[in-house]
Protein backbone atom coordinates (compact mmCIF):
# COMPACT_ATOMS: atom_id res chain seq x y z
CA UNK A 1 0.00 0.00 0.00
CA UNK A 2 1.47 3.50 -1.03
CA UNK A 3 1.36 6.93 1.07
CA UNK A 4 -1.55 8.80 -0.30
CA UNK A 5 -0.06 11.97 0.20
CA UNK A 6 3.51 11.54 -1.80
CA UNK A 7 2.04 8.17 -3.08
CA UNK A 8 5.78 6.87 -2.79
CA UNK A 9 7.11 5.50 -0.08
CA UNK A 10 4.95 2.52 1.74
CA UNK A 11 2.31 3.72 3.84
CA UNK A 12 3.34 2.59 7.37
CA UNK A 13 0.89 4.76 9.44
CA UNK A 14 -3.11 4.32 9.22
CA UNK A 15 -4.78 7.58 10.69
CA UNK A 16 -8.65 7.87 11.12
CA UNK A 17 -10.91 10.14 13.38
CA UNK A 18 -14.37 10.83 13.61
CA UNK A 19 -15.12 15.05 13.66
CA UNK A 20 -18.38 16.07 14.30
CA UNK A 21 -19.73 12.22 12.90
CA UNK A 22 -17.61 12.30 9.84
CA UNK A 23 -14.95 10.00 9.55
CA UNK A 24 -11.71 10.38 7.41
CA UNK A 25 -8.98 8.23 6.83
CA UNK A 26 -5.71 8.07 5.84
CA UNK A 27 -3.17 5.68 4.81
CA UNK A 28 0.43 7.88 5.28
CA UNK A 29 4.06 7.20 5.20
CA UNK A 30 6.12 8.01 8.05
CA UNK A 31 7.39 11.11 7.06
CA UNK A 32 4.26 12.81 5.37
CA UNK A 33 2.27 12.03 9.08
CA UNK A 34 4.52 13.66 11.15
CA UNK A 35 4.78 17.01 8.17
CA UNK A 36 0.80 16.78 8.26
CA UNK A 37 1.11 16.66 12.01
CA UNK A 38 3.29 19.39 12.40
CA UNK A 39 0.80 21.76 9.88
CA UNK A 40 -1.99 20.46 11.74
CA UNK A 41 -4.04 18.72 9.19
CA UNK A 42 -4.31 15.63 11.36
CA UNK A 43 -4.48 15.50 15.06
CA UNK A 44 -5.96 12.38 16.66
CA UNK A 45 -2.51 10.70 17.36
CA UNK A 46 -4.18 8.38 19.68
CA UNK A 47 -5.38 6.52 16.48
CA UNK A 48 -2.04 6.53 14.93
CA UNK A 49 0.04 3.60 14.41
CA UNK A 50 3.76 4.16 13.92
CA UNK A 51 6.18 2.56 11.67
CA UNK A 52 2.86 -0.17 11.42
CA UNK A 53 3.09 -1.87 8.41
CA UNK A 54 1.76 -5.41 8.58
CA UNK A 55 3.26 -7.37 5.74
CA UNK A 56 0.37 -9.99 6.07
CA UNK A 57 -1.93 -7.69 4.29
CA UNK A 58 0.43 -6.15 1.85
CA UNK A 59 1.46 -9.15 0.24
CA UNK A 60 -1.48 -9.16 -1.81
CA UNK A 61 -0.25 -5.59 -3.21
CA UNK A 62 2.81 -6.48 -4.60
CA UNK A 63 1.17 -9.43 -6.60
CA UNK A 64 -1.01 -7.37 -7.56
CA UNK A 65 1.47 -5.24 -9.01
CA UNK A 66 3.10 -8.65 -10.88
CA UNK A 67 -0.43 -8.89 -12.06
CA UNK A 68 -0.33 -5.47 -13.44
CA UNK A 69 3.06 -6.23 -15.20
CA UNK A 70 1.36 -8.59 -17.66
CA UNK A 71 0.75 -6.27 -20.74
CA UNK A 72 -0.45 -8.33 -23.52
CA UNK A 73 -3.77 -7.18 -23.59
CA UNK A 74 -6.29 -9.39 -26.19
CA UNK A 75 -7.57 -7.01 -28.58
CA UNK A 76 -11.06 -8.20 -29.49
CA UNK A 77 -12.76 -8.98 -26.56
CA UNK A 78 -12.63 -5.70 -24.96
CA UNK A 79 -16.11 -4.12 -26.03
CA UNK A 80 -17.89 -7.51 -24.56
CA UNK A 81 -19.27 -6.56 -20.90
CA UNK A 82 -20.36 -9.28 -17.65
CA UNK A 83 -23.65 -9.88 -18.07
CA UNK A 84 -24.12 -9.55 -14.56
CA UNK A 85 -21.36 -6.99 -13.08
CA UNK A 86 -21.01 -4.78 -16.24
CA UNK A 87 -17.38 -5.06 -16.05
CA UNK A 88 -15.24 -4.95 -19.32
CA UNK A 89 -12.10 -7.09 -19.62
CA UNK A 90 -10.46 -3.31 -20.25
CA UNK A 91 -11.72 -2.31 -16.74
CA UNK A 92 -10.60 -5.98 -15.28
CA UNK A 93 -7.19 -5.54 -16.76
CA UNK A 94 -6.87 -1.75 -16.02
CA UNK A 95 -7.49 -2.74 -12.03
CA UNK A 96 -6.02 -5.93 -11.76
CA UNK A 97 -9.61 -6.78 -10.23
CA UNK A 98 -12.40 -8.95 -11.55
CA UNK A 99 -15.87 -7.28 -10.74
CA UNK A 100 -18.02 -10.65 -9.62
CA UNK A 101 -17.63 -14.17 -10.09
CA UNK A 102 -19.27 -14.90 -13.24
CA UNK A 103 -16.73 -12.70 -15.25
CA UNK A 104 -14.28 -15.72 -14.89
CA UNK A 105 -16.67 -16.95 -17.08
CA UNK A 106 -17.28 -14.47 -19.10
CA UNK A 107 -14.10 -13.69 -19.99
CA UNK A 108 -12.06 -17.00 -19.80
CA UNK A 109 -10.61 -17.20 -23.07
CA UNK A 110 -8.59 -14.02 -22.26
CA UNK A 111 -8.32 -14.47 -18.54
CA UNK A 112 -6.72 -17.64 -18.50
CA UNK A 113 -3.35 -17.26 -20.21
CA UNK A 114 -3.07 -14.36 -17.87
CA UNK A 115 -3.72 -16.99 -14.83
CA UNK A 116 -1.13 -19.07 -16.44
CA UNK A 117 1.57 -16.93 -16.22
CA UNK A 118 0.44 -15.39 -12.64
CA UNK A 119 0.72 -18.98 -10.86
CA UNK A 120 2.42 -21.23 -13.72
CA UNK A 121 -0.66 -22.68 -13.78
CA UNK A 122 -4.45 -22.05 -14.44
CA UNK A 123 -5.46 -26.12 -12.48
CA UNK A 124 -7.13 -25.69 -9.04
CA UNK A 125 -5.88 -28.86 -7.16
CA UNK A 126 -7.35 -27.87 -3.86
CA UNK A 127 -10.64 -28.24 -1.56
CA UNK A 128 -13.67 -28.38 -3.39
CA UNK A 129 -17.31 -27.15 -2.39
CA UNK A 130 -19.10 -29.68 -1.12
CA UNK A 131 -21.77 -28.91 -4.18
CA UNK A 132 -19.25 -29.41 -6.62
CA UNK A 133 -18.33 -32.69 -5.59
CA UNK A 134 -21.99 -33.44 -6.11
CA UNK A 135 -21.82 -32.08 -9.49
CA UNK A 136 -18.51 -34.38 -10.11
CA UNK A 137 -19.83 -37.46 -8.91
CA UNK A 138 -22.87 -36.69 -11.49
CA UNK A 139 -20.60 -36.47 -14.65
CA UNK A 140 -19.00 -39.04 -13.95
CA UNK A 141 -22.37 -40.87 -13.30
CA UNK A 142 -23.68 -39.58 -16.55
CA UNK A 143 -20.75 -41.13 -18.41
CA UNK A 144 -21.16 -44.35 -17.18
CA UNK A 145 -24.45 -44.46 -18.35
CA UNK A 146 -23.90 -42.91 -21.82
CA UNK A 147 -21.43 -45.61 -22.26
CA UNK A 148 -23.66 -48.57 -20.66
CA UNK A 149 -26.40 -46.56 -23.24
CA UNK A 150 -23.76 -47.50 -26.29
CA UNK A 151 -23.13 -50.74 -25.32
CA UNK A 152 -26.97 -51.66 -25.27
CA UNK A 153 -27.39 -50.06 -28.51
CA UNK A 154 -24.91 -52.43 -29.95
CA UNK A 155 -26.32 -55.08 -28.71
CA UNK A 156 -29.75 -53.85 -29.92
CA UNK A 157 -31.13 -54.13 -26.75
CA UNK A 158 -33.82 -51.42 -27.17
CA UNK A 159 -35.72 -52.33 -23.55
CA UNK A 160 -32.48 -51.14 -21.71
CA UNK A 161 -31.51 -48.81 -24.00
CA UNK A 162 -34.98 -47.07 -23.14
CA UNK A 163 -34.53 -47.11 -19.35
CA UNK A 164 -31.24 -45.93 -20.03
CA UNK A 165 -32.25 -42.37 -21.96
CA UNK A 166 -34.07 -41.80 -19.32
CA UNK A 167 -32.17 -42.08 -16.58
CA UNK A 168 -29.61 -39.82 -18.36
CA UNK A 169 -32.32 -37.61 -19.43
CA UNK A 170 -33.31 -37.07 -15.47
CA UNK A 171 -29.47 -36.69 -14.40
CA UNK A 172 -29.26 -33.98 -17.11
CA UNK A 173 -32.07 -32.17 -16.10
CA UNK A 174 -30.78 -31.90 -12.64
CA UNK A 175 -27.35 -30.98 -13.49
CA UNK A 176 -28.63 -28.11 -15.36
CA UNK A 177 -30.80 -26.43 -12.58
CA UNK A 178 -27.52 -26.98 -10.76
CA UNK A 179 -25.39 -25.07 -13.15
CA UNK A 180 -27.66 -22.38 -13.08
CA UNK A 181 -26.16 -22.05 -9.61
CA UNK A 182 -23.24 -22.48 -10.72
CA UNK A 183 -20.52 -20.09 -12.00
CA UNK B 1 -7.37 -15.04 26.11
CA UNK B 2 -6.62 -13.94 23.26
CA UNK B 3 -3.53 -15.71 20.81
CA UNK B 4 -1.27 -12.97 22.00
CA UNK B 5 -1.46 -13.72 26.06
CA UNK B 6 -1.49 -17.99 24.80
CA UNK B 7 1.57 -20.15 25.28
CA UNK B 8 2.72 -21.55 21.23
CA UNK B 9 5.23 -23.58 19.66
CA UNK B 10 8.92 -23.06 18.61
CA UNK B 11 8.36 -19.40 20.33
CA UNK B 12 12.25 -18.85 20.16
CA UNK B 13 11.83 -18.08 16.53
CA UNK B 14 7.99 -17.82 15.88
CA UNK B 15 5.91 -15.04 16.98
CA UNK B 16 2.65 -15.81 15.47
CA UNK B 17 0.75 -18.29 12.23
CA UNK B 18 -1.82 -17.08 10.52
CA UNK B 19 -4.22 -18.58 8.38
CA UNK B 20 -6.90 -17.00 6.00
CA UNK B 21 -9.03 -18.23 3.32
CA UNK B 22 -11.09 -16.29 0.73
CA UNK B 23 -14.82 -17.17 -0.45
CA UNK B 24 -17.11 -15.31 -2.47
CA UNK B 25 -20.64 -16.44 -3.05
CA UNK B 26 -22.63 -16.73 -6.13
CA UNK B 27 -25.23 -14.42 -7.01
CA UNK B 28 -23.41 -10.98 -5.66
CA UNK B 29 -20.59 -8.92 -7.38
CA UNK B 30 -17.32 -8.39 -5.27
CA UNK B 31 -17.48 -6.18 -2.66
CA UNK B 32 -16.14 -3.34 -4.08
CA UNK B 33 -19.02 -3.26 -6.67
CA UNK B 34 -21.60 -4.01 -3.73
CA UNK B 35 -24.24 -1.40 -2.68
CA UNK B 36 -24.67 -1.18 0.57
CA UNK B 37 -28.34 -2.84 0.24
CA UNK B 38 -26.73 -5.68 -0.80
CA UNK B 39 -23.97 -5.56 1.79
CA UNK B 40 -26.24 -5.73 4.55
CA UNK B 41 -28.13 -8.92 2.96
CA UNK B 42 -25.33 -10.24 3.01
CA UNK B 43 -23.96 -9.58 6.69
CA UNK B 44 -27.42 -10.23 7.68
CA UNK B 45 -27.46 -13.67 5.90
CA UNK B 46 -24.00 -14.81 7.20
CA UNK B 47 -24.45 -13.52 10.91
CA UNK B 48 -27.09 -16.57 11.76
CA UNK B 49 -24.71 -19.40 11.00
CA UNK B 50 -21.64 -17.38 12.45
CA UNK B 51 -23.29 -16.31 15.28
CA UNK B 52 -24.40 -19.96 16.46
CA UNK B 53 -20.70 -21.16 16.43
CA UNK B 54 -20.11 -18.44 18.70
CA UNK B 55 -18.71 -15.78 16.83
CA UNK B 56 -19.55 -12.25 17.86
CA UNK B 57 -20.28 -9.45 14.73
CA UNK B 58 -19.12 -6.30 15.04
CA UNK B 59 -20.23 -3.90 12.90
CA UNK B 60 -17.39 -1.89 11.74
CA UNK B 61 -19.70 1.48 10.43
CA UNK B 62 -21.06 1.25 14.01
CA UNK B 63 -17.56 1.82 16.16
CA UNK B 64 -14.77 4.52 17.03
CA UNK B 65 -11.99 5.05 14.55
CA UNK B 66 -9.49 3.97 17.74
CA UNK B 67 -11.38 0.94 18.40
CA UNK B 68 -11.03 0.33 14.51
CA UNK B 69 -7.43 0.90 15.09
CA UNK B 70 -6.90 -1.59 17.83
CA UNK B 71 -8.56 -4.38 15.55
CA UNK B 72 -5.72 -3.83 13.40
CA UNK B 73 -3.01 -3.75 15.90
CA UNK B 74 -4.49 -6.83 17.06
CA UNK B 75 -4.26 -8.06 13.47
CA UNK B 76 -7.95 -9.55 13.49
CA UNK B 77 -8.73 -7.29 10.30
CA UNK B 78 -6.69 -5.73 7.43
CA UNK B 79 -6.21 -1.79 7.89
CA UNK B 80 -8.11 -1.09 4.53
CA UNK B 81 -11.01 -3.31 6.10
CA UNK B 82 -10.55 -0.34 9.46
CA UNK B 83 -10.19 2.81 7.03
CA UNK B 84 -12.77 1.98 4.56
CA UNK B 85 -16.95 2.99 4.45
CA UNK B 86 -19.54 1.26 3.83
CA UNK B 87 -21.34 -1.68 5.64
CA UNK B 88 -18.77 -4.51 6.36
CA UNK B 89 -18.66 -6.44 9.69
CA UNK B 90 -15.94 -8.12 11.91
CA UNK B 91 -17.46 -11.82 12.98
CA UNK B 92 -14.67 -12.73 16.52
CA UNK B 93 -13.99 -15.58 18.02
CA UNK B 94 -11.54 -15.83 21.09
CA UNK B 95 -9.58 -19.46 21.92
CA UNK B 96 -9.06 -20.18 19.37
CA UNK B 97 -8.96 -16.79 17.50
CA UNK B 98 -10.79 -16.71 14.34
CA UNK B 99 -12.00 -13.29 12.63
CA UNK B 100 -13.90 -13.44 9.62
CA UNK B 101 -14.12 -10.20 7.69
CA UNK B 102 -17.25 -9.78 5.85
CA UNK B 103 -17.15 -7.12 2.86
CA UNK B 104 -13.48 -7.13 3.04
CA UNK B 105 -12.00 -7.54 -0.29
CA UNK B 106 -13.79 -10.91 -0.88
CA UNK B 107 -17.47 -11.44 0.40
CA UNK B 108 -15.68 -13.71 2.57
CA UNK B 109 -12.45 -13.89 4.44
CA UNK B 110 -12.08 -16.36 7.57
CA UNK B 111 -8.50 -16.10 9.21
CA UNK B 112 -7.24 -17.99 12.15
CA UNK B 113 -4.46 -16.67 14.19
CA UNK B 114 -2.28 -18.89 16.59
CA UNK B 115 0.75 -17.80 18.56
CA UNK B 116 4.04 -19.78 17.64
CA UNK B 117 4.13 -21.99 14.74
CA UNK B 118 1.22 -24.17 14.32
CA UNK B 119 0.17 -24.23 10.58
CA UNK B 120 -1.63 -27.02 10.10
CA UNK B 121 -3.86 -26.31 13.22
CA UNK B 122 -4.41 -22.90 11.99
CA UNK B 123 -5.47 -24.74 8.99
CA UNK B 124 -7.73 -27.20 10.33
CA UNK B 125 -9.69 -24.00 12.32
CA UNK B 126 -10.15 -21.92 9.35
CA UNK B 127 -11.48 -24.51 7.24
CA UNK B 128 -13.56 -25.73 10.15
CA UNK B 129 -15.52 -22.28 9.65
CA UNK B 130 -14.85 -22.90 6.10
CA UNK B 131 -17.17 -26.41 5.79
CA UNK B 132 -19.67 -24.64 8.02
CA UNK B 133 -20.66 -22.07 5.85
CA UNK B 134 -20.08 -24.06 2.65
CA UNK B 135 -23.20 -26.36 4.04
CA UNK B 136 -25.17 -23.18 3.76
CA UNK B 137 -24.07 -21.16 1.11
CA UNK B 138 -22.84 -21.62 -2.64
CA UNK B 139 -19.08 -20.09 -2.94
CA UNK B 140 -17.89 -18.75 -6.30
CA UNK B 141 -16.23 -21.84 -7.64
CA UNK B 142 -14.94 -23.44 -10.88
CA UNK B 143 -13.36 -26.34 -12.04
CA UNK B 144 -10.43 -24.84 -13.46
CA UNK B 145 -9.83 -21.39 -11.24
CA UNK B 146 -10.93 -22.87 -7.72
CA UNK B 147 -12.53 -20.32 -5.64
CA UNK B 148 -13.05 -17.23 -7.17
CA UNK B 149 -11.70 -14.01 -5.74
CA UNK B 150 -11.47 -10.35 -6.83
CA UNK B 151 -8.24 -10.05 -6.85
CA UNK B 152 -6.23 -12.88 -9.60
CA UNK B 153 -3.72 -13.44 -6.40
CA UNK B 154 -5.95 -15.32 -4.57
CA UNK B 155 -7.43 -17.99 -7.11
CA UNK B 156 -7.78 -21.30 -6.43
CA UNK B 157 -6.84 -22.30 -2.62
CA UNK B 158 -7.78 -18.14 -2.19
CA UNK B 159 -5.37 -19.33 0.88
CA UNK B 160 -2.30 -17.17 2.70
CA UNK B 161 -0.59 -18.44 5.08
CA UNK B 162 2.14 -16.60 6.67
CA UNK B 163 4.04 -17.24 9.80
CA UNK B 164 5.66 -13.93 11.26
CA UNK B 165 9.14 -14.97 12.45
CA UNK B 166 11.45 -13.44 14.84
CA UNK B 167 15.04 -13.68 12.55
CA UNK B 168 17.70 -10.97 14.94
CA UNK B 169 20.99 -13.21 14.33
CA UNK B 170 20.39 -13.54 10.44
CA UNK B 171 19.28 -10.23 10.16
CA UNK B 172 22.31 -9.10 11.62
CA UNK B 173 24.15 -11.08 9.68
CA UNK B 174 22.86 -9.75 6.65
CA UNK B 175 21.46 -13.09 5.12
CA UNK B 176 18.02 -11.98 4.99
CA UNK B 177 18.42 -10.65 1.31
CA UNK B 178 19.71 -14.37 -0.16
CA UNK B 179 17.13 -15.64 2.01
CA UNK B 180 14.63 -13.91 0.13
CA UNK B 181 15.67 -15.00 -3.20
CA UNK B 182 15.65 -18.48 -2.45
CA UNK B 183 12.37 -18.28 -0.71
CA UNK B 184 10.93 -16.40 -3.82
CA UNK B 185 12.22 -20.14 -5.56
CA UNK B 186 10.24 -21.81 -3.67
CA UNK B 187 7.39 -19.79 -4.08
CA UNK B 188 7.24 -17.87 -0.89
CA UNK B 189 7.65 -14.41 0.09
CA UNK B 190 9.49 -13.27 2.36
CA UNK B 191 8.61 -8.98 4.32
CA UNK B 192 9.82 -7.69 7.02
CA UNK B 193 7.43 -6.45 9.52
CA UNK B 194 7.33 -2.97 11.20
CA UNK B 195 9.54 -1.71 8.78
CA UNK B 196 9.32 -0.34 5.32
CA UNK B 197 10.06 -3.16 2.30
CA UNK B 198 12.62 -5.45 3.11
CA UNK B 199 13.43 -4.04 6.04
CA UNK B 200 12.93 -4.65 9.59
CA UNK B 201 12.60 -3.20 13.49
CA UNK B 202 13.20 -5.49 15.61
CA UNK B 203 14.05 -8.69 13.62
CA UNK B 204 10.63 -9.31 12.58
CA UNK B 205 9.76 -10.86 9.35
CA UNK B 206 6.89 -12.59 7.87
CA UNK B 207 7.07 -15.75 5.82
CA UNK B 208 3.79 -16.38 3.15
CA UNK B 209 3.18 -18.79 0.40
CA UNK B 210 3.02 -16.56 -2.87
CA UNK B 211 1.18 -18.85 -5.64
CA UNK B 212 -2.40 -20.43 -4.20
CA UNK B 213 -3.62 -22.17 -7.43
CA UNK B 214 -2.43 -25.15 -8.71
CA UNK B 215 -1.31 -26.84 -5.14
CA UNK B 216 -3.96 -28.50 -2.84
CA UNK B 217 -3.44 -26.64 0.66
CA UNK B 218 -1.78 -29.71 2.02
CA UNK B 219 1.27 -29.22 0.11
CA UNK B 220 1.48 -25.73 -0.03
CA UNK B 221 1.53 -25.63 4.23
CA UNK B 222 4.20 -28.42 3.57
CA UNK B 223 6.52 -26.46 1.66
CA UNK B 224 6.01 -23.40 4.09
CA UNK B 225 6.24 -25.48 7.03
CA UNK B 226 9.66 -26.81 5.72
CA UNK B 227 10.93 -23.23 4.57
CA UNK B 228 10.28 -22.18 8.14
CA UNK B 229 11.69 -25.40 10.11
CA UNK B 230 14.98 -24.95 7.98
CA UNK B 231 15.25 -20.93 8.98
CA UNK B 232 14.50 -21.14 12.23
CA UNK B 233 17.74 -23.93 12.50
CA UNK B 234 19.78 -21.52 10.46
CA UNK B 235 18.69 -18.99 13.23
CA UNK B 236 19.53 -20.99 15.90
CA UNK B 237 22.88 -21.99 14.54
CA UNK B 238 23.57 -18.04 13.77
CA UNK B 239 22.47 -17.17 17.25
CA UNK B 240 25.16 -19.71 18.92
CA UNK B 241 27.74 -18.64 16.41
CA UNK B 242 27.89 -15.52 18.75
CA UNK B 243 30.74 -15.82 21.02
CA UNK B 244 33.74 -14.49 22.52
CA UNK B 245 33.27 -10.31 22.92
CA UNK B 246 30.36 -10.05 20.37
CA UNK B 247 28.82 -12.06 23.35
CA UNK B 248 29.77 -9.93 25.73
CA UNK B 249 28.48 -6.78 23.85
CA UNK B 250 25.45 -8.68 22.80
CA UNK B 251 25.13 -9.40 26.84
CA UNK B 252 25.55 -5.87 27.90
CA UNK B 253 22.62 -4.61 25.45
CA UNK B 254 20.38 -7.54 26.30
CA UNK B 255 21.07 -6.58 30.15
CA UNK B 256 20.49 -2.93 29.21
CA UNK B 257 17.21 -3.70 27.68
CA UNK B 258 15.84 -5.44 30.23
CA UNK B 259 16.66 -2.25 32.88
CA UNK B 260 14.83 -0.16 30.16
CA UNK B 261 11.95 -1.81 30.20
CA UNK B 262 12.06 -2.74 33.71
CA UNK B 263 12.53 0.87 34.88
CA UNK B 264 11.87 3.57 31.80
CA UNK B 265 9.63 6.27 33.22
CA UNK B 266 8.82 7.20 29.12
CA UNK B 267 8.68 4.43 26.08
CA UNK B 268 7.97 5.01 22.34
CA UNK B 269 6.20 2.54 20.75
CA UNK B 270 9.62 2.31 18.29
CA UNK B 271 11.49 1.59 21.59
CA UNK B 272 9.58 -0.88 22.86
CA UNK B 273 9.63 -2.72 19.98
CA UNK B 274 13.44 -2.66 19.70
CA UNK B 275 13.42 -3.91 23.48
CA UNK B 276 11.29 -6.92 23.32
CA UNK B 277 13.59 -8.08 20.45
CA UNK B 278 16.26 -7.84 22.90
CA UNK B 279 14.35 -9.42 25.26
CA UNK B 280 13.50 -12.22 23.37
CA UNK B 281 16.34 -13.04 22.22
CA UNK B 282 17.61 -12.50 25.42
CA UNK B 283 15.79 -15.60 26.48
CA UNK B 284 16.43 -17.78 24.00
CA UNK B 285 20.25 -17.56 24.77
CA UNK B 286 19.84 -17.82 28.58
CA UNK B 287 20.98 -13.84 29.32
CA UNK B 288 17.29 -12.99 30.27
CA UNK B 289 15.45 -15.23 33.42
CA UNK B 290 11.99 -15.08 35.30
CA UNK B 291 10.21 -13.60 31.73
CA UNK B 292 8.38 -15.31 29.07
CA UNK B 293 7.70 -15.31 25.27
CA UNK B 294 4.62 -14.87 25.46
CA UNK B 295 4.63 -11.92 27.74
CA UNK B 296 7.10 -10.44 25.11
CA UNK B 297 4.44 -11.13 22.54
CA UNK B 298 1.49 -9.89 24.77
CA UNK B 299 3.24 -6.50 25.18
CA UNK B 300 4.04 -6.29 21.27
CA UNK B 301 0.50 -6.14 20.68
CA UNK B 302 -1.00 -4.47 24.01
CA UNK B 303 2.02 -1.74 23.64
CA UNK B 304 0.42 -0.40 20.51
CA UNK B 305 -0.95 3.19 20.66
CA UNK B 306 -4.60 2.14 19.59
CA UNK B 307 -4.95 -0.73 22.24
CA UNK B 308 -2.90 0.91 25.01
CA UNK B 309 -5.26 4.28 24.67
CA UNK B 310 -8.26 1.59 25.46
CA UNK B 311 -6.71 -0.14 27.78
CA UNK B 312 -6.97 2.43 30.30
CA UNK B 313 -9.46 4.35 32.13
CA UNK B 314 -8.31 7.81 31.54
CA UNK B 315 -6.94 7.66 27.82
CA UNK B 316 -3.86 9.46 27.20
CA UNK B 317 -4.37 12.72 25.21
CA UNK B 318 -0.67 13.50 23.69
CA UNK B 319 2.39 11.38 22.70
CA UNK B 320 4.10 12.34 26.16
CA UNK B 321 1.36 10.38 28.63
CA UNK B 322 0.79 7.37 26.20
CA UNK B 323 4.83 6.66 26.22
CA UNK B 324 4.06 6.63 30.13
CA UNK B 325 1.29 4.53 30.08
CA UNK B 326 3.14 2.32 28.27
CA UNK B 327 5.96 2.18 30.09
CA UNK B 328 3.73 1.23 33.11
CA UNK B 329 1.64 -1.41 30.56
CA UNK B 330 5.46 -3.03 30.34
CA UNK B 331 6.59 -2.91 34.06
CA UNK B 332 3.11 -4.41 34.40
CA UNK B 333 2.95 -7.28 32.45
CA UNK B 334 6.89 -8.27 33.15
CA UNK B 335 5.89 -8.36 36.55
CA UNK B 336 2.68 -10.60 36.07
CA UNK B 337 5.04 -13.19 34.90
ZN1 LIG C 1 4.23 9.91 1.99
ZN1 LIG D 1 -18.91 -9.70 -13.70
Amino acid sequence: MLCENCKKRTATVFYNEKLNGKSRSLSLCGECASKLREKGEIQDVTSMIESFADPFWATQDTLFNDFFGISSLPKKAEHSACSFCGSTLTDILQNGKVGCPECYSTFRDALTPLMRSLHGTSLHRGSVPQRQLAVRARNEQLGKLRKELQKALSEEDYESAASLRDEIRTLENGKEMNQNGLV
Amino acid sequence: MAWYNEQGKMTDTVISTRVRLARNLVGYPFPSSLDSTSANELIEKLSSPLEESGFRKIHFSDISAIMATSYVERHYVSPSFATAEGPRALFLQEKPDLAVMVCEEDHLRIQSILPGFDPESGYQKAAAVEHRLDREFDFAFDEELGYLTHCPTNLGTGMRVSVMMFLPALSASSCIGSLSVQLAKLGLTLRGAFGEGSGSIGGLYQISNRLTLGYAEEELIQALSEAVIQIAERERRARKSIRGEALEKLTDRIKRSEGTLRYAHLLSGKELIRLLADLRLGISLGIVQGIRQEQLTSLLVEGMPATLTLSSENAPRNEASRDKLRAQKAQSILLGG
